[in-house]
C-alpha cells in the first residue's frame, strides 16, 4: 500500500515537474524582434491609413488653394 | 596559396563576407546568397543606387587569380576603400539622423522595386566625409508579398531610439550604444519615458507598444507564439506605411533644449577675426602645404574651424575628434554646408573606442583603427594633462604617436581657460610647464617651428617623430 501511495507521489511529482517545466517563460529562447513582428499588422495598418489620409488632405488642399487662386485671377481680371 | 580572410566584423552573414586583401576591400557571394543576390542586381537597383551616391560602389572581380584566393565566392567584388571607419557610437545626433534617412530613403525606393532590406543595423552605413553611404550589398533581398519588416526592432533599437534618447529626454546616445554596441532596446527607452511623452500615435506604435508586445511574449510558455509561418502576413501599402510614418519622423527630430542657431553657428567660430586665430591659421596652413597628407586627424576639433584650415592648405582628408555635443554638430554642419571631406566624431581622448564585440575585434578600437599621416591638437593638451590628470610626459608621448608630423599647441598655466579649469579645485600640477613640455617632447620628436601666439604663453609646436 505505501509502495502504492508512494509511486502515485512520484508520478505526479514528475508530472507536475514536467508542468512547471513546460510553463517555462520564453525569455532567452524567444527572438528579440518577436514584439515588433506580433505588432506590425496593428501598426502598419495604422500607418498605411494615416498615409494614405496625408494623401487626400494635402489634395485637398491643393484642391482649394486652386479655387481660391482662380477666384484671385478672376477678381483681378473683374477689376481691370 | 595565402587565402584571404574575412575581416573581424564580418561573420554574421552567411551569404558573404568582407576582405580586406593587400589593402584591397573585396566582397565574395557565397552560395547561399548569390540566387538571391543575382535577383536583387538584375533589377538594376542596386546601380541606380550607386549613381546616387547612397551605396558604395562595387565592381565584378574575374581574375582568376584573385578569385583563387577566396574559395568561398561564387561571386568576387571589390569596393573602393573608406579613408576611415566610424560607428554610431562616435556619431553625432545629427549624423545618427542623417543616416537614419538614408538607411529609409534607401527601404522605400527598394521596396518600390521589388526589394527590400533583410537587416537594419546603423554599422552598414558609413560616412565619406559628411556623407553617408550604405554599404552592404548583401543586404537586399527579393520582395515577397506579405513579408514583415524585418529590421524593424533593429532600426528602432539603432537608429530611432539613441535620437529619442537626446530628442525627448536630452541624454546623448554615445556611451550608452558605446556599451550595448546593439543600440538602445525599445524595453529600456519604454521605462524611462514619461506617460505624456508616451502619448502620441508614433510613439506608441514603435516604442510602447512593441515593448509591451514584447514583454507579453516572453510571460508566455515556450513555443506558444505563433511562429511566422501561420502569420497572416503586412500588406505592402502597411510596409511603406511604417517607412514614411518613420521618415517624417525622424526628420523632424532635434536635440532638446537646443535651437538651430546653436549648430548652425559654426561661422562664429571663425579663425580669422583675432590675431591669434590668424597666426595658428598660418601655422597650421604652413604646415600640411609642407607635410601634404591624405589623412589628418584633428583633436579637439571644436567647430571644425582648423580641419577646414587644413583640408584648404591641401590635407585630403580630415577625421576631427571632440568629446562636446554641440561642437560635433557645429563640426558636421561646416562639412555638409561647404562639401568639405571632415568626418566629425565623438571621442573622449581619456577613454577612447576599444576594439569591441564578439570576440573583441568585431568594433576597432581607436588606435588599431588607422593611421594618420599628420595630427592637429590645437587647444588640446591642458584637457588631458590638467583636465583628466594624465602627466605631460604621457601626454606628449600619445599625441606624437598617432602620425608623423603634427602641431601640437602648448597651453600655458596662466592662460585664462586653465585659470578657469583650476578655480574650483586644488593646483596639483607643479610639473606643469613649458619646459617640461618641450623637454618631453623633444624625447620623441623634433621641433620643426615654433610660434607663440598668445601673451599669456599659447605656443605652436610643428613636430617630427624620431622613427
Amino acid at each position: 500500500m505505501v509502495r502504492v501511495i508512494f509511486k502515485g507521489l512520484a508520478s505526479f511529482c514528475a508530472i507536475f515537474g514536467l508542468a512547471i517545466a513546460m510553463a517555462a517563460p520564453a525569455y532567452a529562447y524567444l527572438d528579440p524582434g518577436t514584439g515588433s513582428i506580433i505588432i506590425q499588422s496593428v501598426i502598419g495598418g495604422i500607418a498605411a491609413a494615416s498615409a494614405f489620409g496625408a494623401m487626400y488632405w494635402s489634395r485637398f488642399k491643393e484642391f482649394l488653394a486652386r479655387i481660391r487662386g482662380n477666384s484671385t485671377s478672376e477678381d483681378k481680371a473683374d477689376n481691370e | 596559396m595565402i587565402k584571404a580572410v574575412p575581416v573581424s566584423g564580418s561573420f554574421r552573414d552567411p551569404a558573404g563576407h568582407v576582405f580586406e586583401h593587400e589593402g584591397r576591400i573585396f566582397r565574395s557571394v557565397t552560395r547561399y546568397g548569390r540566387a538571391s543576390f543575382e535577383t536583387v542586381l538584375a533589377t538594376g537597383f542596386l546601380d541606380e543606387l550607386v549613381q546616387t551616391g547612397a551605396l558604395l560602389p562595387f565592381e565584378r572581380v574575374e581574375d582568376a587569380a584573385l578569385l583563387d584566393l577566396f574559395p568561398e565566392a561564387e561571386l568576387l567584388f571589390e569596393h573602393p576603400k573608406l579613408t576611415y571607419v566610424s560607428y554610431p557610437y562616435e556619431w553625432s545626433f545629427f549624423q545618427l539622423r542623417d543616416a537614419a534617412l538614408l538607411q529609409l530613403d534607401i527601404a522605400i525606393k527598394a521596396l518600390d522595386a521589388g526589394v527590400v532590406l533583410s537587416d537594419a543595423t546603423a554599422y552598414n552605413i558609413q560616412f565619406i566625409g559628411s556623407r553617408p553611404v550604405f554599404i552592404d550589398h548583401l543586404s537586399f533581398q527579393p520582395y515577397q508579398d506579405g513579408a514583415y519588416w524585418m529590421g524593424h526592432r533593429q532600426f528602432c533599437e539603432q537608429f530611432l531610439n539613441p535620437l529619442l534618447l537626446r530628442a525627448k529626454l536630452g541624454i546623448s546616445h554615445n556611451a550608452w550604444f558605446r556599451g550595448g554596441l546593439e543600440g538602445i532596446s525599445t524595453a529600456d527607452l519604454d521605462k524611462l519615458l514619461g506617460r505624456s511623452q508616451k502619448m502620441s500615435i508614433r510613439m506608441l506604435a514603435h516604442v510602447v507598444m512593441p515593448a509591451k508586445a514584447q514583454r507579453d511574449a516572453m510571460r508566455k510558455s515556450v513555443g506558444t507564439t505563433k511562429p511566422m509561418s501561420q502569420r497572416k502576413g503586412l500588406p505592402k501599402a502597411s510596409y511603406r506605411g511604417l517607412l514614411t510614418q518613420l521618415r517624417g519622423w525622424i526628420s523632424g527630430l532635434h536635440p532638446k533644449g537646443a535651437s538651430a542657431s546653436v549648430w548652425g553657428s559654426y561661422s562664429d567660430d571663425n579663425t580669422y577675426d583675432d590675431d591669434e586665430n590668424r597666426l595658428k591659421a598660418a601655422f597650421v596652413d604652413q604646415f600640411i602645404r609642407s607635410v601634404k597628407p591624405d589623412l589628418t586627424f584633428d583633436l579637439g576639433c571644436n567647430s571644425g574651424a582648423f580641419s577646414e584650415v587644413a583640408l584648404n592648405a591641401g590635407s585630403k582628408a580630415v577625421v576631427g575628434f571632440d568629446f562636446d555635443q554641440v561642437a560635433l554638430d557645429k563640426a558636421y554642419h561646416r562639412a555638409k554646408d561647404k562639401t568639405l571631406n571632415l568626418l566629425s566624431l565623438f571621442l573622449d581622448a581619456s577613454n577612447p573606442s576599444p576594439s569591441q564585440g564578439w570576440q573583441q575585434s568585431e568594433r576597432t578600437g581607436f588606435s588599431q583603427r588607422a593611421t594618420a599621416d599628420a595630427v592637429l591638437a590645437l587647444a588640446f593638451e591642458h584637457h588631458l594633462a590638467i583636465g583628466k590628470n594624465v602627466p605631460l610626459e604621457q601626454v606628449v608621448e600619445w599625441l606624437v604617436s598617432l602620425a608623423p608630423q603634427g602641431v601640437i599647441e602648448f597651453v600655458d598655466k596662466n592662460d585664462p581657460t586653465i585659470q578657469a579649469m583650476l578655480a574650483m579645485r586644488e593646483d596639483i600640477f607643479q610639473t606643469y610647464s613649458q619646459p617640461v613640455f618641450e623637454a618631453a617632447l623633444e624625447q620623441v620628436a623634433s621641433v620643426v617651428e615654433k610660434k607663440q601666439v598668445t601673451k599669456d604663453g599659447r605656443t605652436m609646436y610643428w613636430f617630427k617623430r624620431h622613427d
